[in-house]
């Protein structure tokens, strides 16, 4: 090979680095994450952790991969959707409301789960897009909405998940999970080709460019509010079958943990860069923050400094490295 | 092009015939008058709902409640109109309550050095988040939110769990009875907050640096090179921001009697939708203190007709929500160019 064509590649590899620098350092961050993660296991059980642990870890970190994702396909419009957290409530309660026993009962049932999900979504998307009103405040207010239905729909926590259906979604002895991971990459690399899903991007990096591009801006919008509903509903549904029951007010904290789970993975919250993939990794960063913690025998009551403090690290050591990367490339 | 003698430019760019143009209020002054409009409404269907709602006692009842919201608001308005939002409002509050429960220890004769140092861990959170925004060039969003988990982690751990020798103390006597006292007739507390908005409004409007952070809000970027400084002003609001979440805390532990976990969550949202209920817009540069004020009224006195209609928990979630949707529509629209 020439020496032109090495420098050309060894350019592009690098400036391929530095457009997805906050991917690389989700993945460089998740790595190290569980490094780390095993090695403080090992020091404290004298083994490293089995399949157990990464079935636990891969269940309980599902619904917040799923709200992740949602929250990322808006963050890449340049909003953000603060209701996740009333639609995973609501969509739980139904989930573990009326879930029945019987097969076509369980895909009815959970086909129109998604349905409300995405009329949630629909609902923020008309009104932030035909509205005109800023996204944080729109879904500020059907936040409180959302989980007003929720506690109508199930007042106390309840409900029953039938045994087939946990076995599918949160299988307690396999990571039978890291199926609907793989299923959620394929699903984003073809749609991230559509129309749709660059018109997404075109509306976070420059919303009069797309529209001059005939990138229909209002029915983007809706589309991206929309794909969060869903999203938002299969984390619920995912909640639903590893609680096996439901409780109307646990969905509270992904509104906040979906945001951190996005920034982790690199994906910029003025719009425009980044992928839900890193929103997946993202989630499990944070996951993996909490195991760490838990086995380096850290009091919880102090959880959520060093949560919040990683946080900012992350971000400021995502920015310094991206900027650094930028200038070299 | 003919000469159009009786058009007037308001700041908003909405030129339109008027005759009474002397009393034209611009854009902003009217979504000011729309929340004090809206809170004089809710006391009116209250009235008629429940007689006794639009009394004297009713009324400032709702004002004192308003007043916790209210002051957390004004440190939510100082930073949305700089174009941030303060995430970190919870905890703030929370730990202000509990250090100031804790370090006071139930004697009046600690009460100024836990003052001192309640107001001050409130200001250098803010200080913190103002550095970090400001020069790190974190997002608002991303700072505040962390910060509100460390402080979460902080007070929660160093007060294990509320178990701390002093953390069964209550609030001093006399921060109790400052917080329910009055003064010619009007509780304490109101006194306080009608201060607070005088001087907040005043350093907004009239001083350089009040102009400096709507400059900043409008465009940090020309207000840099018009001279702002937005590194200081950005850091100093924060700072602001952060005490005002701890007074009221302090405040709402002098009301209570004693400090518990959680008692800050409802303030995020709630000073969020009182500003912009108020009419500052969210995207910053614009907008009153008295509007924000005006709004926690209105929001205080939207909760209290619902309570006052015996509407369960979630009937009340979802009317709140709906409320304010329908306000957020009926002006808290974008032009349909921007």
């Amino acid at each position: 090979m020439s020496d032109a064509a090495v420098a050309m590649r060894r350019s592009r590899w690098s400036h391929g680095l530095a457009q997805n620098v906050g991917f690389a350092l989700a993945l460089v961050l998740l790595v190290s994450s569980i490094v780390v993660y095993c090695a403080i296991y090992f020091i404290a059980q004298r083994r490293l952790p089995g399949g157990f642990e990464v079935t636990t870890t891969v269940n309980n970190t599902m619904p917040l991969v799923f709200a992740g994702v949602g929250q990322a396909i808006v963050v890449i419009t340049r909003g953000i959707d603060l209701s996740i957290g009333g639609v995973i409530d609501l969509t739980n309660a139904i989930a573990a409301l009326y879930l029945g026993d019987s097969l076509p009962s369980m895909v009815v049932c959970s086909l129109c789960v998604l349905l409300v999900g995405a009329a949630c979504g629909l609902f923020n998307g008309l009104l932030i897009a035909y509205g005109r009103v800023q996204p944080i405040l729109v879904t500020l207010a059907t936040l409180a909405i959302f989980q007003g239905l929720a506690i109508r729909v199930l007042p106390s926590p309840g409900g029953q998940v039938p045994p087939e259906f946990t076995a599918m979604f949160a299988n307690m002895n396999a990571p039978v999970s890291l199926i609907y991971i793989l299923l959620l990459i394929g699903f984003w690399f073809c749609f991230r080709r559509t129309s749709l899903g660059v018109g997404l991007y075109a509306i976070g990096n420059d919303e009069q460019a797309a529209q001059a591009h005939a990138v229909n801006v209002i029915r983007t919008r809706i589309a991206a509010y929309v794909l969060g509903g869903v999203f938002a509903a299969i984390a619920g549904l995912f909640m639903a079958a590893s609680a096996t029951a439901g409780d109307a007010t646990t969905g509270n904290g992904y509104t906040l943990r979906s945001i951190v789970a996005v920034v982790l993975g690199g994906v910029n919250l003025f719009g425009g860069r980044g992928s839900p993939i890193g929103a997946v990794v993202g989630a499990f960063v944070s996951a993996m923050i909490v195991n760490i913690l838990f086995f380096a025998q850290i009091d919880p009551l102090y959880q959520s400094f060093f949560e919040g403090l990683f946080l900012v690290v992350a971000v400021l050591a995502t920015g310094g490295i991206g900027r650094f990367m930028r200038a070299r490339a | 092009m003919t000469p159009v003698a009786a058009v007037d430019q308001t700041p908003d760019g909405d030129a339109r015939q008027s005759p009474v143009a002397r009393f034209r209020v611009t854009q902003d002054q009217r979504r000011v008058l729309y929340a004090i409009a809206a809170a004089i409404v809710l006391f009116a269907v209250g009235g008629l709902i429940r007689p006794g709602f639009a009394s004297m006692e009713s009324v400032e009842a709702v004002l004192t409640v308003a007043c916790f919201v209210g002051i957390v608001a004004a440190g939510q308005t100082f930073v949305i109109l700089i174009g941030g939002i303060d995430l970190s409002v919870p905890w703030t509050l929370n730990a202000g309550a509990i250090l100031m429960m804790a370090s006071a220890a139930s004697s009046n004769g600690r009460m100024p050095l836990a003052l001192a140092l309640t107001l001050g861990m409130g200001a250098v959170v803010g200080l913190c988040n103002g550095v970090g925004i400001a020069i790190f060039g974190v997002p608002a969003v991303v700072m505040t939110l962390a910060m509100n988990g460390m402080l979460e982690g902080l007070t929660l751990g160093l007060s294990g769990g509320l178990t701390c020798p002093t953390c069964a103390a209550y609030a001093p006597s006399l921060l109790q009875a400052v917080a329910h006292g009055t003064i010619v007739g009007i509780p304490a507390i109101l006194w306080l907050w009608i201060a607070i908005i005088l001087i907040a409004s005043f350093v907004l409007s009239f001083t350089t640096f009040g102009r400096g952070a709507y400059a900043i809000g409008n465009n940090a970027r020309a207000s840099l090179l018009a001279g702002v400084h937005v590194t200081r002003t950005t850091i100093v609001l924060y700072a602001l921001s952060g005490a005002f979440s701890s007074l009221a805390g302090i405040m709402l532990l002098g009301f209570g009697g004693q400090a518990s976990l959680g008692i800050g969550d409802p303030y995020l949202f709630q000073s969020i939708a009182a500003a912009v209920i108020g009419g500052v817009y969210i995207a910053g540069g614009r907008g009153h203190y008295i509007g924000a004020a005006a709004g926690a009224v209105s929001l205080v006195a939207l909760v209290s007709v619902l309570m006052a209609l015996n509407m369960p928990e979630y009937g009340r979630s979802i009317t709140y929500g709906v409320i304010i949707l329908l306000l957020l529509l009926l002006y808290g629209r974008e032009s349909s160019e921007g």
